[in-house]
């Protein structure tokens, strides 16, 4: 048990588009070595500020793709929406252990916000059959929506603002509380702070027995 | 890394497989005392001085093999997290006993026991002395309760924490001789 740090790797931004008027996604260059699996997360690196990004793309892709928040006074995504193409930066990983697994419960993944990049990853990898709860605060902002929906057993779509037909209105922890049978399941939970919270305090309120995966994304 | 903040307030926690236990748990118990093990030889680091950087940084590796040590006891045996956590390997166990060797060939055979005490540095090797025993102590009885074999299955951090027993004891010997201050030994 060395105390090695995670591999540094070098990389350049190869694309950016924009997701909502608060988020946008990066695609960069796969430097030769780096495997990882769906799930899990890079830190980048620019001078003394490390971020943690989740991986939105299959294991198998050529390219890396991230969903970046933009933060306007934030310290390292202003640099990532602003970075000319073919800049280059460094990042360590993969990190973390929020990984699918196979199980005799059924699967719900929650997201809010760009939470859902490793669930993209996930599906991207054929994982399907999920109950997915995906909330965010309007429609536009339900990033990756299609390709969730078609891979889900159940695609439920909560917003906290406005009134769209198909879409729960209200917070994912309210429709999971309203919903979803009693009985035990496997929380894969992303998003922010606040929604892990509600969410894994109703697991132990409604779904004893449960297993519940965090990653945590302000 | 982000924190989860409030999902244990009702006094239950998530180990890093996913399950919801109490946190009197068992595993949480061990994780907690290994961690108070990681504080406490930050402590001792801490009281060093620069002039000792050499030492301090044998100390944090230390301290980051018991957050490996921490995370393997946060996940339940069964669970596919197992595969990815780090285990401690022989060659650790034998950098262990290569460094208990080199603190104990700069000490003076023991004739009696030691009280311990002396330099503040050595006060706080000798409070994670113990405080590793108890780690110990609670990682085997998990073993015990989880039907874990000692050894292997345990990803060797039984062997791990009694050779940094030893260690410790070396490392609080050796703290007073490098501070000059005479080991305080016991009369009978």
């Amino acid at each position: 048990m060395k105390t090695e740090p995670a591999a540094p790797f070098t990389t350049r931004l190869l694309d950016r588009s924009r997701l909502s008027e608060k988020a946008f996604q990066i695609e960069l260059d796969r430097p030769s070595g780096f495997q990882f699996l769906p799930g899990q997360s890079i830190t980048i690196v620019k001078e003394s500020v490390q971020r943690d990004y989740s991986l939105a793309c299959a294991p198998d892709s050529a390219r890396l793709t991230l969903c970046v928040r933009h933060v306007p006074h934030g310290l390292l995504s202003p640099f990532l929406a602003a970075a000319p193409l073919g800049t280059s930066f460094s990042f360590t990983g993969p990190h973390g252990y929020f990984l699918f697994r196979q199980s005799p419960r059924p699967a719900v993944f929650v997201a809010t916000g760009a939470g859902v990049a490793p669930f993209f990853s996930m599906v991207s990898a054929g994982i399907t059959g999920f109950t997915m709860l995906h909330g965010a605060r309007t429609a536009d902002e339900l990033y990756y929506e299609k390709h969730l929906r078609a891979a889900s057993a159940r695609y439920v779509p909560c917003l906290s603002e406005g009134s769209v037909p198909g879409c729960f209105m209200g917070r994912v922890s309210d429709w999971a509380r309203e919903h979803l049978s009693p009985q035990a399941y496997d929380f894969y939970l992303c998003g922010s702070r606040e929604m892990i919270r509600d969410v894994t305090l109703l697991v132990d309120e409604r779904f004893p027995g449960s297993l519940v995966l965090t990653e945590i994304f302000h | 890394m982000k924190t989860n903040v409030g999902s244990g307030d009702r006094g239950i926690t998530s180990l890093l497989s996913g399950e919801r236990v109490p946190k009197s748990h068992a595993r949480v118990e061990a994780c907690g005392e290994v961690d108070e093990l990681a504080s406490v030889l930050g402590a001792c680091a801490a009281a060093l001085s620069p002039a000792h950087a050499a030492l301090q940084q044998e100390i944090q590796g230390v301290q980051s093999d018991l957050l490996h040590i921490g995370a393997w006891l946060a996940t339940s045996p069964d669970s596919p997290t197992r595969q990815m956590l780090r285990t401690i390997s022989p060659d650790r166990i034998r950098e262990m006993e290569d460094a208990i060797d080199r603190l104990e060939g700069e000490l003076a055979p023991l004739q009696s026991f030691v009280l311990p005490g002396g330099h503040t540095t050595a006060a706080w090797a000798h409070i994670a002395r113990t405080v590793c025993r108890r780690a110990e102590r609670r990682v085997q009885s998990l073993g015990t309760d989880a039907g874990e074999a000692a050894g292997e299955s345990s990803g060797g951090i039984l062997a791990y924490l009694n050779r940094l027993s030893t260690y410790l004891f070396a490392l609080a010997r050796y703290c007073n001789k490098l501070h000059g201050v005479p080991e305080a030994t016991w009369k009978g």
